[in-house]
């Protein structure tokens, strides 16, 4: 196996040496993309993790709408179902039609790490988007956009300690799918968060896939088992619904914080703006600068890109929730 | 000296010479062979083109395709087994998650060598398999719901031995890392073209096909699904069969899920969610009855490659995964009326 990808990566280097001698620009940075004009025709493949979730949904509206803005950008999209296997393969199939850039939201790190290599070993500029594989961006793949999980419920676990609960109490945690990188990060996130005021305890934490039908029979038994849960952590929207179910028919006003602040009726930004919630954390989809990017590589030629985008989370709390609600 | 009588009570569904006269037998039979075969077409005709070459046909395209469908493949060929018994086992998947989680724990935080663990994990496979096919016989109960309850209970171990973490596998010398030979799963053979994980679902169905077709027991696995009765007034030791193939079914899993562990340098408890879903499927459609007594496993290999290819060619066209599951419904459902067809000419069927 180390002579294959020895071979392959030499082949990758003579092939670039090639490159180089017919374009007779030994010294100059070339751009990322050779092929790329100011009004090309260019495929961007888009390997998601899981249409599923909503977020994830919510994700691809976005960089739909992004790609539609730019007339020389034909997107696709595969769903990865939430399966490495089927996703692997897919970003296979990419490779094979050799699409221009690929934009790809792993579902799990290590398993996709070698389907980039080999798209990047075929001269496709890899933009991960909200997950990443094994390496370093600028090296192993072009560049990372996206939000940080382990930050934003950082955040999630501040704001409780400063302005939901000063005075200190019982809180919980709803985790998503056990085992998924985000849900360990989520929680340790606020975890550590509530850590700034020593009055807050976290007397439960249970896991509920990302789900709200399973949120609610989770947050539901939270409550009996600790009737004085003050503020409930949901790792994302779709839990923070359902806890909120829980709570109504417990007749417990409990204050709920969920994340990702997604748009619509079901959606986190709402709910705050009804006053359901006391907060949803927004997890930025990075899709406007995904697409940014791919317009200075492909119609900008640009030679390099910033490796690390982190786009910031915002708070919605009542304050600013009806004025976001209409974006 | 009890084959003769085996093979006269696995005669109503077994005789083949019969079923050869009846063209819609003869389609039946083949049906996956012949499905695979218009899906190639298919895949060629509307295969995007670049530069004359049709992307379909692109040996990379072709390699992926056997690569992608290996997993699920390894799984349908021991379920073939299972199903010719008129058996189920939805526990399959979540069997290939704990293997997958076992393998990489026993390497990384066990310290274990490679032969070791792959040995250790097959065998937990076997043994799982067999004690639900040990309950499901001894206290007579549906395999489906032992099955279920074993579907839960993998994933439940899964989680336990993962302590609810993914666990990366790192290659190397020394405690703590794997043999980097084991990543050998995830790369190609001759020339960069076969994929090794296809490689293990080929030899696996070969050797499955030579049990299946050639010996004793591969009779006694039709007898019984055939006519459990019968099989057991002639002699065939149908209990012993029946956790047999459970544990087929379990072996299966778990060398999927070491394939699985070592193609993606990782253990999750969540791996492998569904795949039992789409090993039935492939099943079916290879023509294996789920009344049992009748299957081919070159059915079942061509069902699952069929199964690969319409998922790739629809991604090539940048068609929605909704049409890929509506056409693979579709596909199911063809291939059950067509078999259901069969059984009502037999007189079979109700």
């Amino acid at each position: 196996m180390r002579t294959i990808t020895r071979a392959s990566t030499l082949k990758a280097v003579l092939l670039a040496g090639a490159g180089l001698c017919i374009a007779g620009t030994a010294d100059a940075a070339e751009p990322l993309v050779k092929a790329c004009a100011k009004d090309g025709q260019f495929i961007i493949g888009f390997s998601q993790a899981n249409n599923a979730e909503p977020y994830r949904q919510h994700v691809n509206d976005e960089l739909e709408a992004a790609a539609k803005e730019v007339p020389g950008f034909t997107l696709q999209i595969a769903d990865g179902a939430g399966n490495v296997n089927t996703q692997t393969s897919q970003v296979d199939n990419f490779i094979t039609q050799k699409v221009d850039i690929l934009l790809i939201s792993p579902f799990e790190a290590a398993p996709l790490t070698p389907a980039v290599k080999r798209a990047m070993d075929a001269g496709i500029p890899v933009i991960e988007l909200d997950r990443k594989t094994v390496g370093d961006p600028g090296k192993d793949y072009t560049a990372f956009i996206g939000g940080d999980n382990y930050k934003i419920a950082l955040e999630a676990g501040k704001y409780t300690a400063k302005t939901l609960l000063p005075d200190g109490g019982e809180t919980a945690v709803l985790e998503g799918l056990p085992s998924s990188t985000p849900a360990v990060e989520r929680l340790n996130g606020f975890k550590d968060g509530v850590k700034e005021n020593a009055k807050i305890q976290v007397v439960a934490e249970q896991a509920a896939d990302w789900v709200p039908d399973k949120a609610q029979v989770a947050f539901a038994a939270m409550l009996q088992a600790h009737p004085d849960i003050k503020v409930l952590y949901a790792s994302n929207d779709m839990m923070a619904a359902g806890a909120l179910l829980a709570a109504k028919g417990a007749g417990k006003d409990v204050k709920i914080i969920g994340t990702d602040g997604l748009p619509g009726p079901a959606g986190g930004i709402e709910a705050v703006a009804k006053g359901d919630w006391a907060a949803t954390f927004t997890y930025p989809t990075g899709a406007k600068e995904a697409i940014e990017m791919s317009k200075k590589i492909l119609l900008d030629c640009a030679t390099e890109v910033e490796p690390t985008v982190t786009v910031e989370t915002t708070a919605i709390t009542a304050e600013n929730a009806k004025q976001l609600m209409g974006k | 000296m009890s084959d003769e009588k085996i093979s006269a009570a696995g005669a109503p569904v077994t005789a083949a010479p019969q079923k050869h006269r009846d063209p819609l037998a003869l389609i039946v039979r083949f049906q996956s062979l012949i499905g695979l075969v218009l899906v190639a077409i298919g895949g060629i005709i509307f295969s995007p083109r670049r530069h004359g070459e049709i992307l379909f046909l692109n040996p990379d395209n072709i390699a992926n395709i056997v690569r992608a469908v290996s997993e699920t493949g390894i799984i349908a060929i021991g379920m073939t087994f299972v199903i010719i018994t008129a058996g189920i086992d939805l526990s399959v998947g979540a069997v290939l998650g704990l293997s997958s989680v076992v393998t990489a724990s026993m390497m990384i935080s066990g310290g274990f060598g490679l032969i070791p663990t792959i040995l250790a994990v097959l065998v937990m496979g076997i043994v799982f398999g067999a004690i639900q096919g040990t309950i499901s016989t001894r206290f007579r109960l549906e395999p489906f719901i032992v099955t279920l309850a074993g579907l839960q209970a993998a994933r439940g171990l899964a989680l336990v031995v993962s302590g609810n973490q993914y666990i990366n596998i790192s290659y190397g010398d020394g405690p703590g890392l794997a043999p980097p030979v084991f990543a050998v799963l995830g790369e190609r053979l001759f020339n960069n073209t076969v994929p090794v994980a296809t490689l293990v679902f080929i030899v696996f169905a070969a050797i499955a096909t030579i049990v299946l077709n050639t010996t004793r027991f591969g009779r006694y696995v039709f007898a019984v699904g055939g006519n459990e009765r019968a099989a057991r007034i002639s002699g065939v030791p149908v209990s012993m069969v029946k956790i047999s193939v459970y544990a087929i079914t379990g072996f299966a899993a778990a060398l999927a899920g070491i394939v699985h562990a070592g193609q993606f340098n990782f253990g999750s408890a969540n791996d492998g969610m569904g795949y039992e879903l789409t090993a039935i499927a492939a099943v079916v459609i290879g023509g294996t009855s789920l009344f049992g007594g009748a299957g081919s496993m070159v059915g079942t290999v061509a069902g699952t490659i069929m199964l690969g290819a319409l998922a790739n060619i629809l991604q090539l066209n940048n068609i929605t995964p909704a049409m890929q599951l509506l056409a693979t419904a579709a596909i199911i459902v063809l291939a059950a009326v067509l078999q259901s067809l069969v059984r009502r000419r037999e007189g079979l069927g109700r």
